[in-house]
């Protein structure tokens, strides 16, 4: 065995991936050879530094989030996002709006007006749902071509019609849509974005629930509630037979600017 | 993306693909030379790889062959709009050609200190002067790919991939030297 074999092993000497007999024939080698060991010491030293101080190049995670949009996880090529979700947790998650929900319609304890309980409620479902969006791989089940494209998706696939009077611009600009749901209905999900921040409003039947009669404000020309929860800010409307509900981790003053824009 | 998404096999690939991505993208920053043809480079292999999906072989290595697809993209789409005045790397000279003063250097003890003292900067500039396939090479024996599977990555025979990520470290080695002085 001659130098230029021995360096040829070197690296598999270091890593014991050389047969027991090859290894000894190698290491004596380079016992009696100062070229050998000075290469053997080299060696190491080299792959210390590649390991150690090598800089390594994750992929930003705005990358991340474009591939993981583009290729479905298993089982979810075909299936919208919420009916997905749904399967996972909605045992628990029944449960809870059951008992944050409809419970005081069940007992005839319906919240008195302004008291918030029952806007409470519909706080957590808002921000809950924004969190199912944010989590989901495929969030919009159509992309946004303007809201041209996106309204006329919907036809069909819930029961009524969304009034959405902003289609979304420059600073806002509509991301797509989705059907999901809010409490127990239906609701149509429409996705928004102001620089980083995503945008949910969710527009779904009014009826029956335990809207707030307190402690709103005026947006636009329309009652409004506004409160934050987990860091994200909500703001509840209802226009004749719909409600809205609009959910982000944006800036509550451009929230507000926002709301503004969608009631009209 | 291709109209594959939405095919059995490629939703089924989906998941598994994606945890590679950080490897991938290394590889891409690498070979490309900035992040914003790495994001590119990967965005497309991640797109070839999901048409190509109902051809990956159950049971083989996932990430040897998203490798190989973004080795195969970056050579098709890249390499070739590029100016690069070491276009071949400077681990293709003849050992030879390197002068005696090398020869010395890479036998002094100077060497083991100073490589000792690189830093991180001065390691990735040396790595990026040297030809694509020699960086490949040593990324991949990094991510901790078999022979087999860089043999695989880079369309060569096992028994050649020993000798060229040899060759790629000493000539890692030998551009080491001008950093570390």
């Amino acid at each position: 065995m001659d130098c230029e074999d021995v360096r040829t092993y070197l690296l598999d000497d270091h890593r014991g991936q050389l047969a027991p007999e090859l290894a000894r024939e190698v290491r004596a080698h380079v016992e009696r050879c100062a070229a050998c060991a000075h290469d053997d010491a080299a060696e190491h030293a080299l792959s210390e530094l590649l390991e150690r101080r090598l800089p390594q190049h994750p992929a930003p995670l705005a990358l991340k989030r474009r591939l993981a949009a583009q290729w479905p996880a298993p089982g979810a090529a075909r299936a919208p996002w919420w009916p997905r979700w749904r399967r996972a947790v909605a045992p628990a998650l029944a449960a809870a709006l059951v008992l944050a929900v409809a419970a005081p319609w069940l007992t005839g304890r319906l919240p008195a007006s302004g008291r918030g309980d029952g806007a409470q409620a519909l706080v957590a479902e808002a921000v809950n749902d924004h969190l199912r969006v944010l989590l989901s791989e495929h969030p919009l089940e159509v992309e946004s071509g303007g809201i041209h494209q996106v309204k006329p998706w919907f036809a069909g696939r819930l029961d009524f019609a969304p009034v959405v009077p902003f289609g979304g611009d420059v600073e806002f600009p509509l991301k797509g849509g989705a059907v999901g749901w809010f409490v127990d209905r239906k609701a149509a999900v429409l996705v928004y974005q102001r620089r980083l921040h995503p945008i949910s409003l969710f527009v779904f039947r009014a009826d029956g629930l335990p809207w707030p009669a307190r402690g709103g404000e005026r947006i636009g020309g329309v009652d409004a509630y506004r409160q934050t929860a987990r860091g994200f800010t909500v703001v509840l409307w209802r226009t004749g037979d719909l409600g809205y509900a609009l959910v982000s981790d944006l800036d509550p003053k451009e929230l507000a600017t926002f709301a503004s824009k969608l009631v009209g | 993306m291709g109209g594959g998404a939405g095919t059995g096999a490629g939703a089924a690939l989906g998941r598994e693909a994606l945890a590679y991505v950080d490897s991938l993208h290394n590889l891409a920053r690498y070979l490309t030379g900035n992040a914003s043809d790495a994001d590119d480079l990967v965005q497309e292999t991640y797109a070839r790889a999901l048409k190509a999906a109902e051809r990956f072989t159950p049971g083989t290595n996932l990430k040897a062959w998203l490798f190989r697809i973004l080795r195969n993209t970056f050579l098709s789409a890249y390499r070739r709009e590029r100016n690069n005045p070491v276009s071949g790397g400077l681990d293709t000279v003849d050992p030879a050609a390197q002068g005696v003063a090398d020869d010395h250097w890479l036998r002094d003890d100077m060497e083991l200190d100073r490589l000792r003292k690189i830093v991180a900067g001065e390691i990735e500039a040396a790595l990026m002067t040297l030809s694509d396939e020699a960086r490949t090479v040593i990324l991949l024996d990094l991510e901790g790919l078999t022979e087999v599977e860089v043999a695989q990555v880079v369309g060569c025979a096992v028994g050649t991939v020993k000798s060229r990520l040899a060759r790629a470290r000493l000539a890692l080695r030998r551009q080491l030297k001008d950093y570390a002085r």
